[in-house]
């Protein structure tokens, strides 16, 4: 294996740092306040939409088709993802200055958090058992398309709610993302 | 007056039992709270298990079939305490970040105990310790950020720093130098005798710890990091365990060890945060003083002595998880370059010492090095956290 300096060829070594991105902006809005916390939030709900639709699209298809009892794998993962978007839906609509915010966050921290290490410990582990090293890449190139849909870091000039929410609402976000990880998959897949 | 465990009445044995539920503790927050309460966590753990561990090696040793009923009686009830204190980690962390959080105890527990050791040849051992485990800190903190991308900041929250110590490929010295000489249980303070037997411990679950979860990795880099890692712990066990005076009988090794779970279930009591990790302590102070009682009774029986002669007439002063950076940073700036000849230490690179080094090398740079060289690759960078000004070491400053 080419080990994880070569992570560009590797989906399991991206979709690990995406986790930790994931954590990184969760750690971004608990210590920030106002429109920094807004902002800050409404990239880690980008990120978060990307990330799973990136995995509905590419990582799980392949585990139900090449892992034996994929299927129930991935049922698995799909219910934890259910849990943590109804906690999502429920402060996506709140106030982030709210005193009920952060306690939803944090629940919502740690609901992300247990999906995240159930695929790292129980999905993870398959694909880089069953994917030769020409499939790692090729989901590799299909997940960079679709982090191409989330900027994980502010542009210059862009920090302010107003133009964060300009990304449109999340079902935009994860339409957009299925759609250029589908055209990527068709190149490379 | 200080609190003397001698005086005190625990909980009758036979009430001691924990079911499934009352084991089934609530671990800790992964991401937040207090970094030391996980390390403290760490280190009651390691201090069950060598309870543990100590309770079979002298069940083995020992021909007489009622002591030996009493031994598993107690044990049993260990094996309970290590499962409810191990078991407060959580499952959502990783186990880097567990690996990470042990460091930090190795830095900081060895640190505290070098900084309050009265006998300067067992200060001066734990202090050429520390400087070892402050380097494996750093090595594993960048191997995090290249696998989970996650800075070990958010692991020891600043208490410790992350930067070289002496560097790991220094570490792996002939196995005789390891050996140091043992205190004289006969002269020594009983202090000396509870850190030497503290800090075994912990290195003892560190080693254990590392020799199991190390081929849980994928990565190759992460595989041969704890395998180097692994080895030098098994050298810090062999240089801590040597320093106990192995003229100690089995009777009075036990009352030292129920003793010394005294000691720091009552110290780690004393400084909780966390409530319900603070009740864990407190009802196992409370189970280790009838552990120590039983353990007197059998010494006076069997040793015909009376424990009190060998231990200090009250606990010493707490032992404390706190920052230990200036401590540190004054051993970087004047022990980096020491090893051990014989049961000594010296500055310079010995014959035996360099034969070492050229057979476990083989020519070649060990994994503490190409984590740190596959690291710059991928971020151009080293990971460090230097909170308190660069590193007093001007060679072991990061090079642009």
């Amino acid at each position: 294996m080419a080990g994880i300096t070569a992570s560009d060829a590797d989906v399991v070594a991206l979709l690990m740092r995406q986790h930790g991105e994931i954590r990184n902006l969760f750690d971004e809005v608990e210590r920030t306040g106002g429109d920094e916390r807004r902002a800050a939030f409404r990239r880690l709900v980008q990120l978060l939409a990307v990330h799973e639709t990136a995995e509905e699209e590419v990582v799980h298809p392949f585990t139900r088709a090449a892992v034996t009892d994929g299927g129930k794998i991935v049922d698995d993962r799909l219910a934890e993802e259910r849990e943590a978007k109804e906690v999502l839906s429920r402060l996506d609509g709140m106030d982030p200055d709210d005193p009920k915010f952060l306690p939803g966050l944090l629940a919502l921290r740690l609901d992300v958090m247990a999906h995240a290490r159930a695929e790292e410990r129980y999905e993870f582990n398959h694909i880089r058992r069953s994917a030769d090293k020409a499939r790692l890449a090729s989901m590799a190139t299909a997940l960079r398309a679709a982090e191409a849909m989330a900027p994980t870091h502010p542009h210059p000039g862009t920090e302010s709610a107003a133009k964060n929410m300009a990304l449109g609402p999340i079902a935009a976000v994860m339409d957009r993302t299925r759609d250029a990880v589908r055209k990527a998959m068709g190149k490379d897949g | 007056m200080g609190f003397n465990p001698l005086e005190h009445q625990g909980i009758p044995l036979e009430r001691q039992l924990r079911n499934w539920r009352e084991l089934n503790v609530e671990p800790v927050d992964p991401d937040h709270g207090d970094p030391y309460t996980k390390c403290r966590v760490i280190t009651m753990n390691g201090i069950e298990v060598e309870a543990i561990l100590f309770s079979h090696q002298f069940a083995r040793h020992c021909p007489d079939p009622e002591v030996k009923r009493q031994l598993a009686e107690v044990r049993y009830i260990e094996h309970q305490q290590q499962k409810a204190v191990n078991w407060l980690l959580p499952g959502l962390s990783s186990v880097l970040e567990t690996t990470i959080a042990y460091e930090q105890v190795a830095v900081d527990l060895t640190g505290w105990v070098a900084r309050h050791e009265p006998d300067p040849y067992l200060k001066q051992a734990y202090e050429f310790g520390v400087l070892e485990d402050f380097d494996h800190l750093y090595r594993y903190a960048n191997l995090y950020e290249m696998i989970e991308h996650r800075k070990a900041e958010t692991i020891v929250d600043g208490l410790t720093e992350v930067m070289p110590g002496r560097p790991t490929k220094f570490h792996h010295r002939n196995p005789v130098d390891n050996v140091r000489e043992p205190y004289d249980r006969t002269k020594t303070d009983p202090l000396s005798k509870l850190h030497a037997l503290t800090i075994m411990s912990a290195e003892q679950q560190t080693m254990n710890f590392y020799m199991n979860v190390g081929p849980q990795y994928m990565e190759p880099i992460a595989r041969q990091l704890y395998q180097e890692i692994g080895l030098i712990e098994e050298e810090h066990v062999t240089h801590y365990e040597s320093l106990v005076d192995p003229g100690e009988t089995w009777w009075e090794q036990l009352v030292n060890h129920e003793y010394n779970e005294c000691y720091l279930y009552h110290s780690f009591m004393e400084q909780e945060s966390d409530p319900k990790v603070k009740a864990v302590w407190e009802l196992h102070l409370n189970m280790e003083l009838e552990h120590l009682r039983i353990a007197c009774d059998l010494m006076r029986r069997h040793d015909g002595r009376e424990p009190a002669e060998i231990l200090a007439p009250e606990l010493p002063n707490v032992l404390t998880f706190e920052e230990n950076k200036q401590f540190v940073r004054n051993l970087l700036d004047t022990q980096m370059d020491l090893t051990t000849l014989g049961t000594g230490y010296v500055r310079d690179a010995h014959e035996r010492f360099e034969r070492m080094q050229e057979q476990i090398h083989g020519g070649e740079e060990p994994p503490s090095e190409r984590v740190m060289a596959q690291h710059r690759e991928m971020f151009g960078r080293e990971y460090r956290l230097e909170t308190e000004g660069p590193h007093p070491d001007v060679a072991s400053r990061e090079k642009d």
